[in-house]
């Protein structure tokens, strides 16, 4: 199961924990912008690295595909929850 | 499946590849792309009649003629069109609903564009026929439009505050277009209302209300977006709301000479406080966000808000009946071309690249950036011309001399070329990076229908 980290850099509202597979972000109910900012956030943090970013949002987050392209950043959709959109966030190759 | 698993059948995807599934929940590019480029394309032309109708400018105060028509290819032509085609796109985000079908809103493009050249037309040759027949598209057109309008906010889920900036303006837009039917009557021997009242009504519910207001609330919506910054806090937005919509009503029944000097000044300081209300919360998203260099754009838009509040103070000054020559002209001016345009045209500098990249990853690894879609080298020359525009069209006022308007109109014109290049390379380069969709037929429905599902 995962567990939940203090939020950092994100709304207090964001929830952030990391698996094996990568480091999760839940935005789920937060008012636009706030997941795109969590998510940016969470993604420069990560940017040194090749860890993924598994987002789980309540919504295609379409504003955020020209931010993360222009970090050289790709997403690919992943089963989820029902009713849940979530995507694995890793650096372009 | 175990969750986190890619989804059965789906290949693994880049970021423009994903968004062209995603991109099924936008309005078709070729939706609110036509929208902008007719506003490209008045914005050039109200520089042209402007340059006709310089004689006028300085004293202006009303009157048909090609000052006239200048004045409503940037109000109408220019901010409204823009408006509608922004809050089309961008008021989903904020309240999770769908708007109308992409046909009902190509077909408001084809009634209100058409209509807007046949009532500056109208305006500038002082063809009342043609002025009413435009007219009556026009509002016929903006009756549609809030009709949609409407229909979004009807049942909005979230964002409270920008909602109730977009009743604000919705109803700001009936009192415009009611007075606007009155002004345009009088001139075909239809007087529904006294001209003063009817024009009072027309300059503060049009430019404040309807106009100011939808800036206002897309500010809420644009501004953290780029600079990445959260939300402002709710109670602020929605305190700034009621604060401009009291000051809206009040300045209302000032029109009707109800206490027009008490009402005035209550109003301007209800507006005072909203504005206060409101460049807190955009300073502090500026000064928060993760994105801190906004580049050229965000100056023209901090000059557009300081514009704003001089905008309310030369208002204060017509309310004291200031002596000062060219007063009305001066305030137009800051109100129209300082604050509205300069904020529009640098808002849309940063949204154009950004929908062009959202509407691009068709068929592409990677979608293109927005940073290479754009190209400074012909808004840097907007930049330039757009304020050595107001400068020699202030001094021009100052003055009383319609050769520095003249000059002025010359500037304005050569920097909406620019801005007009930036666009059309912009196009260029969306189209060369594989987007068919801004060429996506009129009407066309299908692939990039809209779901009913709102984007984010």
């Amino acid at each position: 199961m995962p567990s939940a980290l203090p939020p950092e850099g994100g709304s207090p509202a964001t929830r952030c924990w990391h698996e094996t597979d990568g480091a999760h972000i839940d935005v789920r109910g937060l008012p636009p912008p706030e997941p795109l900012v969590a998510i940016l956030s969470l993604v420069r943090e990560m940017a040194s690295g090749a860890t993924p970013v598994i987002v789980h949002h309540d919504r295609d987050p379409q504003l955020l595909y020209p931010e993360l392209a222009e970090l050289g950043w790709t997403a690919e959709r992943i089963d989820g929850d029902p009713g849940e959109v979530r995507l694995r966030l890793r650096p372009a190759e | 499946m175990k969750p986190g698993a890619p989804r059965a059948g789906a290949p693994k995807l880049a970021a423009g590849a994903f968004l062209s599934g995603a991109k099924g929940r936008l309005l078709p590019a070729s939706l609110p792309f036509r929208f902008f480029g007719a506003a490209i394309a008045f914005h050039l032309l109200a520089w042209v009649a402007l340059f006709f109708g310089a004689d006028a400018f300085p004293r202006f105060q009303g009157g048909l003629g090609w000052t006239l028509a200048a004045l409503h290819l940037i109000t109408l032509g220019t901010l409204a069109m823009t408006a509608i085609g922004a809050s089309l796109q961008l008021l989903p985000v904020a309240t999770r609903q769908p708007v109308g079908s992409p046909r009902s809103i190509a077909l408001l493009w084809w009634a209100y564009t058409p209509g807007v050249a046949v009532l500056v037309l109208g305006m500038g040759f002082a063809q009342t026929r043609l002025l009413a027949a435009g007219a009556l598209l026009v509002v016929a057109a903006l009756l549609g439009y809030a009709l949609l309008l409407a229909r979004n906010l009807v049942g909005a889920r979230g964002m409270h505050g920008v909602v109730a900036h977009g009743w604000g303006a919705l109803a700001s837009l009936l009192v415009a277009l009611a007075s606007a039917l009155a002004l345009a009557g009088a001139y075909v021997g239809w007087p529904l209302l006294g001209r003063g009242s009817a024009l009072s009504l027309h300059v503060v519910f049009a430019a404040y209300g309807f106009m100011g207001l939808l800036a206002l609330g897309l500010a809420y919506i644009l501004v953290p977006m780029f600079a990445l910054s959260p939300a402002p806090p709710e109670t602020r937005v929605r305190s700034s709301a009621a604060l401009a919509i009291a000051a809206l009503a009040l300045a209302g029944l000032a029109s009707f000479d109800v206490a027009p000097l008490a009402l005035r000044i209550a109003a301007l300081a209800a507006a005072a406080a909203a504005i206060a209300l409101h460049l807190r919360s955009m300073t502090v998203a500026l000064a928060t966000g993760l994105r801190r260099a906004l580049g050229r754009s965000f100056t023209l838009v901090r000059i557009a808000w300081a514009l704003l509040v001089a905008s309310l103070l030369l208002a204060l000054g017509l309310v004291i009946e200031l002596s000062l020559p060219g007063l009305p002209a001066l305030f137009g001016l800051l109100l129209i071309a300082g604050w509205l345009l300069g904020l529009l045209l640098g808002f849309l500098q940063r949204i154009l690249p950004f929908l062009a990249s959202m509407h691009a990853g068709a068929g592409r690894r990677l979608p293109p950036t927005p940073s290479s879609l754009t190209a400074d080298r012909p808004l840097s020359i907007h930049f330039g011309c757009h304020f050595a525009a107001l400068a020699l069209l202030t001094l021009g006022i100052l003055v009383d001399s319609p050769l520095l308007a003249r000059l002025g109109a010359v500037a304005g014109f050569v920097g909406a070329s620019a801005y007009a290049w930036f666009f059309a390379l912009l196009l260029h380069r969306t189209w060369g990076a594989g987007s068919a969709a801004p060429r996506a037929a009129p009407n066309a429905p299908s692939a990039d229908a809209p779901s009913p599902n709102p984007p984010p």
